[in-house]
C-alpha cells in the first residue's frame, strides 16, 4: 500500500519506524559523514518548526525525510524543552496534513487503520450538497474533534448515523492532523536521558535556537497580582451576579472559585467575593475553597473548567474577541494581561 | 432519627432481610465503589467496594441505608482515596428527571416555601423569592403520572437517539426506573467506556441539540436569477437531519400557535399539506412560506425531538448512581430494571411497590396519587389507615407522620 516516497511524506507512520529498524541503522553512526544530509534536514526540520511553526517539505532524498524525522524528535526530547516539542509536533501535523488531504480516501482509510487503529468505513454517500467519503467511529472522531473549535466540529452539527460521524476526505485530513500531533507528544516524552555524543553539539545548538524563537523560558505565566480588568466576561458576569445578591448555580460557583484559585487570590478576597450571596456561609465557603485549591480532601488542586463545558452549563456570557482563541478561562486571562501590560513572553503558538 | 425515619428504616430493614432478597448489582462489580447514605443524620459511606452480590446484600442489610449507590466508573482500586483509585473507564449513563423537565401539572403537586421570608408559592421554585428575592427555597416535590409520562417520553427519545444515531447495541444498553422521578439508561461497551468528559459533553450537547447551527446542516436561502429559495435537510437523512424535517412534521400536525409564528404565517401553514414533508424536496412549496419562518419551525422542531437529558450526571466520569434493585429514600418505590421493549407498557406506579399490608399514618397535606388500581388523597390534617406503599410514600415525601 505504501511506498518509500509514501514514508518520506509521513515519517511517523509505524511503517517508517520499522523501515529505519530495517535498515538496522545505530545512534552512533549519525556521527559518520554518510549522514550529514540526515543530521542537516534533521536540523532544518527544528529550524523551521521553531521559527515559523512549519516544515517545508522536501522529495529529493526520501532516506534523509525517514531518518531526519526520528533524529529531529530524539535531539528535541533531549533539550527537555517541552514547549518546543508541542511547537515541533504541531508543525509537524501541519505539514503531514497539506500533504494528506491531496490523498486518495484508500491512502487515508490505510493509514487511519493502521497507525492510528481507528475503525471507520468507506461510505461515498451524499445525503445533500455534500460528499461524504467516510463515516469514522463516534470515539475515534471524539477524541479528536474535541480539539477542534469551529463549530462545524461540533457533534450536534455533524450527521452521525449508526455510530459513524460522516467526514470528507479534508475533514479525515483534518482529524488525522490532531492525531499526527498527539503521537508525536507522546512519542518525544519517552526517550533516553543521556545525551549520545555525537548529538550533544546539536542538542547544545538547539537549545540556542529555543530561546532564540520561544524566548528565555520564564516562570512569567499570570501578572503576581490579580487583575480584575483581564478577567473574562464570564468570570466578570458571576462576580457582578453574586454582587447583586442573584443566585448562581453550582458550576458558575465552581468556576468563579477555581479561576480565583489559579489566578493567585488569596483566600480572603475570594471568600469575600461570594459574601453578598444570598445564602453565604462563610464557614461553608472556606471549606470548599480551601477543597479546590487543594488544602483538603484530595489535595488536588483544581483548574477552572474548559469553556465548552460552561457552554453546556449556560455560564458562557458575552463571548468576546479574546474569547474565540482560547478555551479556557484562565488563558483568557493570560492573554488579556499580557495585553494590558504589554509583556510577557511570545506568545506560544496555538 | 425523627420518629418517621425510623419507622421508615424499619420497613427497609425489613424489605431487605427478607431470604429471598436479591440485589441487581452491576457489570463487574469488584471494580466499582459503593456507596450508602445512611438514615443516621444522613451520613455518606463511601468508598467501598464488595466482591460479590451476596457480600454487598449483608452490608445493605447491616447498614439499611436509606439510599444505595454505585459508581459508573471502574477502578483498579475502588476503596482508594479518589486519586488514587487509578480509573480504567466508566459507563456512559443518562439520567431523564421530572426536576428537568416543565410539567403544566407541577402547580398542582409542587410547592416552595421561602426560608427567609416564609412566603410560599405552587410550582416549582423560582430561582428567586418574588417577595425577598432570597434564592434559599425548600421545594416540595411530588410524583404523578404526567411528570412519569414526559420522562418516559423523553427516555424513549434518548432511547431513539442512542440506537440509530450512535450507533449502540441494544444489548449494551439497560434501562432503570430511578424509584422517584425518571429513568435512568446505562451503556456497557468497550468503546464507550474510555471517553474522557469532554468526550461524554460532546455527546450529551447531541442529544440535547445544543450549538446545533441549522445551517451546518445545509438549512439556507439561495438566490437563482434573483428569486430567494429556501433549501434545507430532508426527512430519511440520517441524524438530526431527517430528525429536524420530523419535528416540523410534528409540529404542523398539532400546536403551531404557540410557537411565535404570526397568525398569517400560521394560516399559510395550516392550508399547506403537511404530507408534502415526506416527498422532496418542500422547502419552496408553501406559499408565502420563506426561510425565517422555516427557521422558527426549525428550532421548535430541535427543541420538541431532543432528550432532556440531566448533562451533569453524563459528564462526570466519577459519578455515584442509584443501584437498581434498592429502595429509594425519596419514596420508598423499587429502583428496578425495565426491559426497554416494556419502556411503555411499564406502570412506575405499580410495578416498584416494594411493601405490603396496611398502616396508619397523620398526613398534614397531600396531592392526590394513584398507586397500583387505587386512589389516594388529596389529604389535609387527617389520620388514614392505608397501604403500606401508600403510607410509606406519604411518610418518605415527608407529607405525613406515623401513628405510634
Amino acid at each position: 500500500m505504501l511506498t518509500r516516497a509514501d514514508l518520506a511524506k509521513y515519517p511517523f507512520l509505524n511503517e517508517a519506524s520499522d523501515y529505519i529498524k530495517e535498515l538496522g541503522i545505530s545512534i552512533d553512526d549519525i556521527a559518520s559523514p554518510d549522514f550529514s544530509p540526515v543530521l542537516e534536514r534533521a536540523e532544518k526540520r527544528l529550524e523551521e518548526a521553531l521559527s515559523k511553526g512549519r516544515v517545508s517539505n522536501e522529495f529529493g532524498n526520501e532516506n534523509a525525510e525517514i531518518l531526519s524525522f526520528p533524529v529531529s524528535n530524539l535531539i528535541l526530547s533531549l533539550t527537555g524543552e517541552e514547549r518546543a516539542q508541542r511547537r515541533f509536533a504541531l508543525a509537524e501535523a501541519k505539514r503531514a496534513y497539506e500533504l494528506l488531504r491531496q490523498e486518495s480516501p484508500e491512502k487515508l482509510d490505510y493509514i487511519a487503520r493502521t497507525t492510528f487503529g481507528w475503525k471507520l468505513n468507506k461510505i461515498d454517500a451524499q445525503p445533500g450538497k455534500r460528499f461524504y467519503d467516510f463515516g469514522i467511529s463516534l470515539a475515534d472522531y471524539l477524541r479528536n474533534s474535541v480539539h477542534l473549535k469551529e463549530p462545524k466540529w461540533k457533534l450536534p452539527n455533524r450527521i452521525l448515523d449508526h455510530g459513524l460521524v460522516y467526514a470528507t476526505r479534508e475533514e479525515l485530513a483534518r482529524l488525522l492532523e490532531e492525531e499526527v500531533r498527539t503521537k508525536i507528544v507522546d512519542r518525544s516524552s519517552r526517550l533516553p536521558g543521556e545525551i549520545p555524543k555525537p548529538l550533544q553539539p546539536k542538542v547544545e545548538r538547539t537549545r540556542g535556537l529555543i530561546t532564540k524563537w520561544l524566548g528565555v523560558p520564564s516562570h512569567y505565566e499570570l501578572p503576581r497580582v490579580p487583575s480584575p480588568e483581564a478577567m473574562p466576561p464570564c468570570v466578570k458576569h458571576l462576580i457582578d451576579d453574586l454582587a447583586e445578591g442573584k443566585n448562581v448555580q453550582h458550576m458558575g460557583r465552581f468556576t468563579l472559585a477555581s479561576f480565583l484559585v489559579n489566578i493567585g487570590a488569596g483566600e480572603e478576597d475570594i471568600v469575600k467575593a461570594f459574601k453578598p450571596a444570598s445564602d453565604f456561609s462563610e464557614r461553608m465557603t472556606r471549606y470548599q475553597v480551601e477543597h479546590i485549591a487543594g488544602k483538603r480532601g484530595g489535595r488536588t488542586k483544581y483548574t477552572c473548567p474548559m469553556c465548552t463545558t460552561l457552554k453546556t452549563h449556560g455560564v458562557c456570557y458575552k463571548p468576546d474577541d479574546i474569547c474565540s482563541t482560547i478555551r479556557n478561562p484562565l488563558s483568557y486571562y493570560k492573554s488579556k494581561a499580557r495585553i494590558l501590560t504589554g509583556k510577557g513572553p511570545k506568545r506560544e503558538p496555538s | 432519627m425523627n420518629q418517621a425515619e425510623q419507622v421508615i428504616r424499619q420497613k427497609f430493614q425489613q424489605y431487605y432481610l427478607d431470604p429471598k432478597r436479591q440485589l441487581d448489582p452491576p457489570l463487574n462489580p469488584s471494580e466499582r465503589e459503593y456507596g450508602f447514605l445512611l438514615f443516621n443524620g444522613k451520613f455518606m459511606v463511601r468508598h467501598r467496594s464488595f466482591k460479590d452480590p451476596l457480600s454487598l446484600l449483608t452490608a445493605v442489610r447491616d447498614l439499611v441505608p436509606s439510599h444505595v449507590y454505585f459508581s459508573t466508573a471502574y477502578y483498579r482500586e475502588p476503596t482508594a482515596p479518589m486519586e488514587e483509585k487509578g480509573w480504567t473507564g466508566a459507563d456512559l449513563v443518562f439520567d431523564i428527571d421530572a426536576d428537568h423537565l416543565n410539567t403544566p401539572c407541577k402547580p398542582d403537586h409542587d410547592n416552595w416555601k421561602c426560608k427567609a421570608c416564609g412566603t410560599t408559592g405552587n410550582g416549582g421554585a423560582p430561582k428567586l423569592c418574588p417577595k425577598c428575592k432570597n434564592d434559599r427555597l425548600e421545594e416540595q416535590t411530588w410524583l404523578c403520572d404526567r411528570c412519569l409520562q414526559e420522562a418516559k417520553e423523553e427516555t424513549a427519545k434518548l432511547l431513539e437517539m442512542l440506537y440509530t444515531d450512535l450507533g449502540i447495541d441494544n444489548e449494551a444498553t439497560r434501562l432503570f426506573f430511578s424509584g422517584h422521578r425518571g429513568y435512568h439508561v446505562h451503556v456497557y461497551s468497550k468503546q464507550t467506556s474510555q471517553l474522557g468528559e469532554e468526550e461524554r459533553r460532546e455527546i450529551a450537547d447531541y442529544l440535547l441539540a445544543q450549538g446545533l447551527d441549522p445551517q451546518l446542516h445545509e438549512l439556507e436561502e439561495t438566490s437563482v436569477g434573483g428569486t430567494k429559495l429556501a433549501e434545507g435537510p430532508l426527512i430519511g437523512q440520517p441524524g438530526w437531519r431527517g430528525r429536524i424535517v420530523a419535528g416540523i412534521y410534528d409540529i404542523l400536525g398539532s400546536e403551531m400557535d404557540q410557537i411565535g409564528l404570526t397568525s398569517t404565517q400560521v394560516h399559510a401553514l395550516k392550508s399547506w399539506d403537511r404530507e408534502n414533508l415526506l416527498r422532496k424536496p418542500f422547502w419552496n412549496s408553501a406559499k408565502g412560506i420563506g426561510i425565517s419562518t422555516w427557521k422558527t419551525l426549525v428550532t421548535k422542531a430541535v427543541e420538541k425531538k431532543s432528550a432532556k437529558i440531566d448533562t451533569v450526571v453524563t459528564t462526570d466520569i466519577h459519578r455515584l448512581i442509584r443501584m437498581p434493585g434498592t429502595l429509594n429514600g425519596h419514596t420508598g418505590l423499587l429502583a428496578m430494571k425495565v426491559p426497554e421493549e416494556r419502556l411503555d407498557e411499564f406502570d412506575p406506579f405499580t410495578e416498584p411497590l416494594a411493601f405490603h399490608g396496611q398502616m396508619k399514618v397523620k398526613v398534614k397535606v397531600s396531592p392526590g396519587f394513584r398507586l397500583g388500581e387505587e386512589r389516594f388523597g388529596p389529604y389535609h390534617d387527617e389520620t388514614v389507615q392505608l397501604p403500606s406503599a401508600a403510607a410509606m410514600l406519604l411518610l418518605c415525601k415527608h407529607r405525613a407522620e406515623p401513628i405510634a
